[in-house]
């Protein structure tokens, strides 16, 4: 082969790397974009719910108070018949039947919606004043057009009467779409159209914050000690073997461990974010101490060397100088263990985190939801409503994550010093 | 004749199973500097980090024989190497200020070792410590930039300001000059001249005219051995061994 031939062979050997490499990133960013269409298209009605403007007349003969009463008197009231009167008139129905038909397009908040205006304003007695209800699941997923309407009446849940009642609502232009507060404030519910991500939130939050609080004075100590202090002899590779070996341990293991240990042996209360976020810690520190370890030993032995050459002594030369080099790396480290441990699915199942709970926890030792396990227990209910649920828990999961990157990205590019 | 400030006495020096450096026997006068030549990996900078112990932070390095400071053994445990370090100071092959501002380069050594207590003790300090490295004129209107923004023989002689800020008996140089231009490597040999006349100078390097405009006294290593040792005039118009003559004149190394 003379040389003309060799160089073109050597060209043609690049081009075709190139085009491999292209061809599996193209690929790769194929693949998000299918998983983000899929999990918008499906999640972004989460963020709106379906309301119906009621006229409602706070009539003095429904409920046994005056105007200026006080906040105990509302809450000790029963708005139940005030309500009723007052949905039913939204459409003119013909019998009882028409009019249980008509009261199920509500949802079972609309009495406390009622009694909420009531607290917000207490000079409505003999007023009217138009509220805008939350509707049904079944009315809020057929007016966001994920309800089969096609279908025959004994195979939908919705009766052709309500669809009847549902045209009319459209036609006089009082139903509508409007932000979902809900979904932000409340805990989860067994109603779909009130089921929120608000407990699961709180859970989350003060699971990482546990978990960052136990991880990362843990890992950065361990690791400037390994890397810097510790003696380099056989107990110190083992210990070294054995960081990396933890760091891909499944996640499952760790739940596990943290089932016998921390629930069934210390009896730390069941399904709560202290639990969670203990857990989580012991499954982040491998995964944090590494990156730390990398970034001190990023930091040029010339640094070192420089320090110890004026007279500090090694502790001085760690802290005045390795670390605080060290620390944007080690920064990003702990934000992307913990952005893993946001997302942590499986070891909090077993600590019982799957628990059904309403209630936002206000403490980290109340039982309490989380982000990734409130998916999963979503994307297991058959209301058709939980399904946009289930995806718009993933965005806000994601988008945290994002955000989590990006601050970890951030830092590393803007506190990093160049050392030459 | 000059005081002995140094004096290395049979050492050996082994990096695990492998032996650096053999029987070494070498005096260092005072206020005066010494070369140390020889081709690479033959000892030259093994024995300078002796001086000051840098050796120290490598788990695998044992030392064997005694060097000694006005008479006493700096490896003896009275002695604290922190204090040891303080008493001589060390310039490095690459230039390597810290990633901090010029002055607090300069006042970091000062303030570990609690001198300059107050700001303006550590400012007249600074500014000292940069005009005897003669960088003050050049950088005195920006002390507060990064030490790393400055040019490579800057950055050089920042770090000589910083090894003289703890006020050190003896300055080690270990190839000082090997990153810079002849210019700069001009300005570094000027002040090697002048700071001579204060501390007492070690200064390992690759080149021989460097070797011949700078020291008084010049050693000699091959293979870690000291092979001749002697007044620098001396070693290069007329040494004794043949290795040296070989050496000085280009035909190995």
């Amino acid at each position: 082969m003379n040389k003309s031939e060799r160089l073109k062979q050597r060209h043609r050997a690049e081009k075709r790397f190139k085009f491999y490499g292209i061809a599996s990133v193209t690929i790769a960013i194929i693949f998000v974009l299918i998983l983000i269409q899929n999990i918008f298209s499906k999640g972004s009605s989460a963020f709106q719910k379906t309301v119906i403007k009621v006229d409602v007349f706070y009539d003095s003969e429904l409920i046994e108070l005056n105007n200026g009463a006080t906040l105990k008197e509302i809450y000790d009231t029963d708005f139940y018949d005030l309500t009723i009167e007052n949905l039913l008139k939204t459409y003119p129905s013909k019998n009882t039947d028409e009019e249980d038909e008509l009261l199920k397009l509500f949802s079972s908040e609309a009495e406390y919606e009622i009694k909420n205006a009531f607290l917000n304003n207490n000079q409505l007695i003999d007023k009217t004043i138009t509220l805008e209800i939350t509707a049904s699941d079944d009315i809020d997923q057929l007016h966001k057009g994920n309800y089969p309407r096609d279908l025959p009446e004994d195979r939908r849940s919705i009766t052709d009467n309500q669809l009847f009642i549902y045209d009319y609502f459209v036609e006089n232009e009082i139903i509508n779409k409007n932000f979902n507060n809900y979904f932000f404030t409340n805990g989860d519910s067994r109603d779909p159209e009130l089921a929120g991500i608000g407990g699961a939130l709180v859970g989350s939050f003060y699971s990482i914050i546990i978990c960052l609080l136990i991880a990362f004075p843990i890992a950065v100590l361990a690791s400037i000690y390994l890397e810097e202090f510790a003696p380099k002899n056989k107990i110190t590779d083992f210990i070294e073997i054995n960081i990396n070996n933890l760091a891909a341990v499944p996640s499952i293991v760790y739940g596990l461990l943290a089932l016998q240990v921390l629930l069934a042996t210390l009896h730390l209360p069941r399904s709560t974010p202290l639990v969670a976020g203990i857990t989580l810690a012991l499954m982040t520190l491998p995964r944090i101490i590494i990156p730390c370890r990398a970034s001190l030993k990023a930091v040029p032995p010339s640094i070192r060397e420089g320090a110890l050459a004026v007279g500090a002594s090694k502790f001085q030369s760690v802290f005045h100088h390795v670390v605080p080099l060290a620390l944007p790396g080690t920064l990003s480290g702990t934000i992307i263990g913990l952005a893993q441990a946001l997302g942590e699915t499986a070891p909090l199942i077993l600590i019982g985190m799957v628990a059904f709970v309403v209630d936002i926890p206000s403490t980290p030792i109340d039982p309490s939801a989380s982000l990734p396990v409130q998916v999963y227990l979503w994307s297991e209910s058959a209301e058709r409503g939980f399904v946009e649920k289930t995806s718009a828990t993933i965005m806000i999961l994601l988008s945290f994550l994002i955000m989590m990157n990006f601050i970890a990205v951030y830092l590393r590019q803007k506190f990093e010093k160049r050392w030459n | 004749m000059k005081k002995v400030k140094i004096r290395a006495k049979n050492l050996d020096v082994f990096y695990g199973d492998k032996q650096a450096l053999f029987n070494v026997n070498l005096e260092l006068n005072e206020k005066e500097v010494t070369a140390l030549i020889g081709p690479s990996g033959c000892g030259k900078s093994t024995f300078i980090r002796c001086i000051n112990r840098m050796n120290d932070v490598i788990d695998i390095c044992k030392i064997e024989g005694s060097i000694e400071m006005d008479g006493f053994d700096i490896n003896d445990k009275s002695i604290d190497v922190v204090e040891l370090r303080e008493k001589v100071g060390m310039v490095f092959q690459k230039p390597n200020p810290f990633p901090k501002s010029i002055y607090d380069n300069i006042s970091y050594g000062p303030k570990i070792h609690g001198k300059g207590e107050t700001k303006d003790e550590l400012d007249e300090i600074v500014e000292n410590s940069l005009k005897k490295a003669a960088l003050w004129n050049e950088v005195k209107d920006r002390l507060n930039e990064p030490g790393t923004s400055l040019s490579g023989g800057q950055q050089q002689r920042l770090c000589i300001a910083r090894a003289i800020s703890v006020n050190p008996e003896v300055i080690l140089m270990d190839e000082p000059c090997s990153a810079l231009d002849p210019i700069a490597t001009a300005k570094i040999e000027e002040l090697i001249d002048e700071l001579k006349t204060t501390y007492t100078i070690v200064i390992v390097t690759h080149s021989m005219a460097q070797a011949v405009r700078v020291s008084q006294k010049t050693g000699f290593f091959h293979l870690g051995k000291l092979i001749e040792v002697g007044k620098t005039e001396k070693i290069f118009k007329n040494p004794d061994n043949k290795m040296t003559q070989d050496y000085i004149t280009g035909r190995f190394g």
